[in-house]
């Protein structure tokens, strides 16, 4: 390893007064935090806003004035659909449900017959899914009214009706309930940990190639290894700042985003950043190994970067695989990389108990994956063809 | 001292479906001395550089032995690259550090004292004429410059051997001239130099020895007098023209 500190120094100081990479690290680092801290807070704000108004809206209201009565008296704020509602909510831009009551409405109310209401909706705009739900609870509590009050006029107990009365336990704690997008958070955490040092990858791999600096470089008196050593100690300390100054923005964010429930969906205090760096740090020495084994093969900066876009992109969206499949606790998520990164921070946010294995099995693949990349990188600047030929 | 025996070198070329081999070096042997200036003079694509990059232990010769004062290349490499500078082929510098950033760096991967560095930067400074190069950023040099700041840096330990290859590429007359001098300097102090070009003039200003290399092959060498003589007569490049010509017909 000697000659590893030499190189360690030479690529530091080289980085450093690479500004622009600096600059283009540094935004990413400081605008992460902000960013989703900011999108989840609107969201979230978004979301209870709806759900307080009770803004009900019905098509046609005229033919249902006892359900506008009963839908008043029970708080809600019943307004007019606009005329082109099943454009607006195929698009979007209206996120609600559209009660529709028929043309005979009231008619068939009198004869005491059973009454069809439509509710429409659109499913696949996640905003109003729980204002959809209000809607509907809406209207069947106006049915439960209406056949109580049915019931009574024929002498009946209501209780008859009812044998089994349904009595909601959420296990789910406030904090984990909410968690369907905190996914957000660990995720924006782990591309700044796979994009952030890139550039100082590319620079000390193929960067040596593109320049010619390379041949001459390998005739000094020095074991690839510690060349490869050297190197990778840069790009891990760019990173690891990248990944700790991101950790900070998330926290000063947070603190300034004053969201109670968001603070309520997630814990990010002292312990959580910590354990948030402890899960990172390794991924991020995996991501240096992995970009500078894949850099090494660019005989330029430009065919590197085609390189290991590939293996940035498959880092940021596997991922998300088990959050989409919805996949929890198996017992492979913990052996592939990323994707066990995102399943042990999305625990730590959700405040679930840690075990051992979920720190110490993704820290030992990314340990072992970092030095299987440093030992082929070493192997791959004896072959002549990487040697000798340039961008 | 270096010798070179026998030396043969093929590569596997991919063109289109089928890989081809290449024969590099095909039988190359010679001996430069200490004290001398050794020239490898072929056209291009004769092998030189494939050989200088073999003496400079980052390739493997398929044939035939190498070694850099009487080690072998492939059996101790680390201990030729001690004892040894080149100025290779590819001579790229780190742009955003100074001249002397960048010789200070070799200086530390050859474990030179930072005493001896100081007095060895000023020393190349003084014979390369580079005093107000060496505190700039090596962004935008010229290649005169670079080739300074790249010899400076092969020759920052102070190695019995040299190699250049093609050390005269690019430069004006007057880089040339610094360059000539300072080979004259190290060859007065004991020092045993290789260099290969393709430019005749160069050959007879700058060597005391010539090999002649095509093909792979070496085809003559002794002092530039002596392969005018041994040819039958005529200017050094008559005698290049006659030797790698007459190896083509066959």
């Amino acid at each position: 390893m000697k000659g590893a500190w030499t190189v360690f120094l030479k690529e530091l100081r080289d980085a450093v007064r690479d500004r622009r990479s600096w600059i283009i690290a540094l935004t990413l680092a400081m605008l992460a935090g902000p960013v989703v801290f900011v999108l989840m807070s609107n969201f979230i704000s978004g979301l209870e806003e709806r759900v307080a108004e009770r803004e009900v809206i019905i098509a046609s209201a005229e033919r249902a004035p006892t359900l506008v009565g009963f839908l008043q008296r029970a708080g809600a704020k019943v307004v007019d659909a606009p005329p082109d509602y099943l454009d607006r909510l195929r698009s979007g831009s209206l996120q609600n449900a559209v009660i529709r009551p028929p043309e005979d409405f009231e008619d068939r109310l009198a004869r005491g017959e059973t009454v069809e209401v439509e509710v429409v909706y659109d499913e696949s705009h996640d905003k109003a899914q729980p204002v959809v739900r209000t809607a509907m609870r809406m209207v069947e509590s106006f049915n439960r009214e209406l056949g109580t009050q049915r019931l009574l006029a024929r002498g009946v107990s209501p209780q008859l009706l009812a044998p089994v009365q349904l009595e909601p336990l959420n296990l789910a704690s406030t904090q984990a309930r909410g968690a369907q997008l905190l996914f957000i958070v660990p995720w924006a955490a782990l591309i700044v940990a796979v994009f952030g040092a890139l550039s100082v990858a590319i620079d000390v791999t193929a960067g040596e190639r593109e320049r010619g600096s390379l041949e001459p470089l390998l005739a000094n008196p020095v074991e690839a290894t510690a060349l490869v050593a050297g190197k990778w100690a840069v790009v891990m300390v760019y990173s690891t700042v990248i990944v700790v100054l991101t950790m900070f923005g998330f926290m000063v964010s947070m603190r300034f985003v004053n969201n109670e429930t968001l603070s309520a969906l997630m814990q990010l205090q002292w312990r959580e950043v910590a354990l948030f760096a402890a899960v990172l740090l390794p991924f991020a020495a995996l991501m240096a190994a992995l970009n500078m084994l894949a850099a090494t093969f660019g005989r330029s900066f430009k065919e590197a970067q085609t390189y290991v876009s590939y293996i940035a992109m498959a880092a940021q969206f596997s991922a998300l695989v088990p959050v989409f499949l919805t996949v929890r606790d198996a017992a492979w998520q913990l052996w592939v990389p990323s994707v066990a990164q995102l399943t042990v921070l999305m625990k730590v946010l959700r405040g679930e108990p840690l075990t051992a294995a979920h720190l110490l099995v993704p820290a030992a693949v990314c340990v072992a994956v970092t030095l299987a990349c440093l030992w082929l990188q070493a192997r791959l600047l004896r072959r002549e063809s990487i040697v000798f030929s340039r961008g | 001292m270096i010798e070179v025996r026998a030396l043969g070198k093929t590569f596997l070329a991919r063109r289109g479906r089928k890989p081809t081999v290449l024969t590099a070096v095909d039988n190359v042997s010679f001996a430069a001395a200490d004290g001398q200036i050794t020239a490898l003079l072929g056209p291009n694509g004769a092998g030189k550089t494939t050989t200088l990059r073999i003496l400079a232990t980052l390739m493997q010769p398929d044939r035939g032995t190498a070694t850099v004062g009487g080690i072998d290349v492939t059996a101790d490499p680390m201990a030729v690259r001690a004892q040894l500078g080149v100025l290779s082929d590819a001579r790229g510098l780190y742009t955003r550090l100074t001249a002397r950033e960048n010789i200070a760096y070799y200086a530390g991967l050859r474990g030179v004292a930072t005493a001896d560095l100081t007095a060895r930067l000023e020393e190349m400074s003084a014979l390369l004429d580079m005093g107000d190069l060496l505190d700039r950023a090596t962004q935008g040099f010229s290649s005169g410059e670079r080739m300074k700041v790249a010899l400076a840096r092969a020759l920052i330990h102070d190695p019995q051997h040299l190699i250049l290859d093609e050390p005269t590429n690019g430069l004006d007359v007057m880089s040339t001239r610094a360059l000539r001098q300072l080979l004259a300097h190290l060859r007065s102090r004991g020092k045993c130099i290789v260099f290969s070009t393709h430019i005749m003039q160069e050959v007879e200003a700058l060597s005391d020895r010539i090999v002649i290399v095509a093909h792979g092959r070496t085809l003559a060498s002794g002092t530039s007098t002596e392969l005018r003589e041994s040819a039958g007569g005529g200017s050094l490049e008559d005698v290049f023209v006659r030797l790698t010509t007459a190896q083509v017909a066959p």
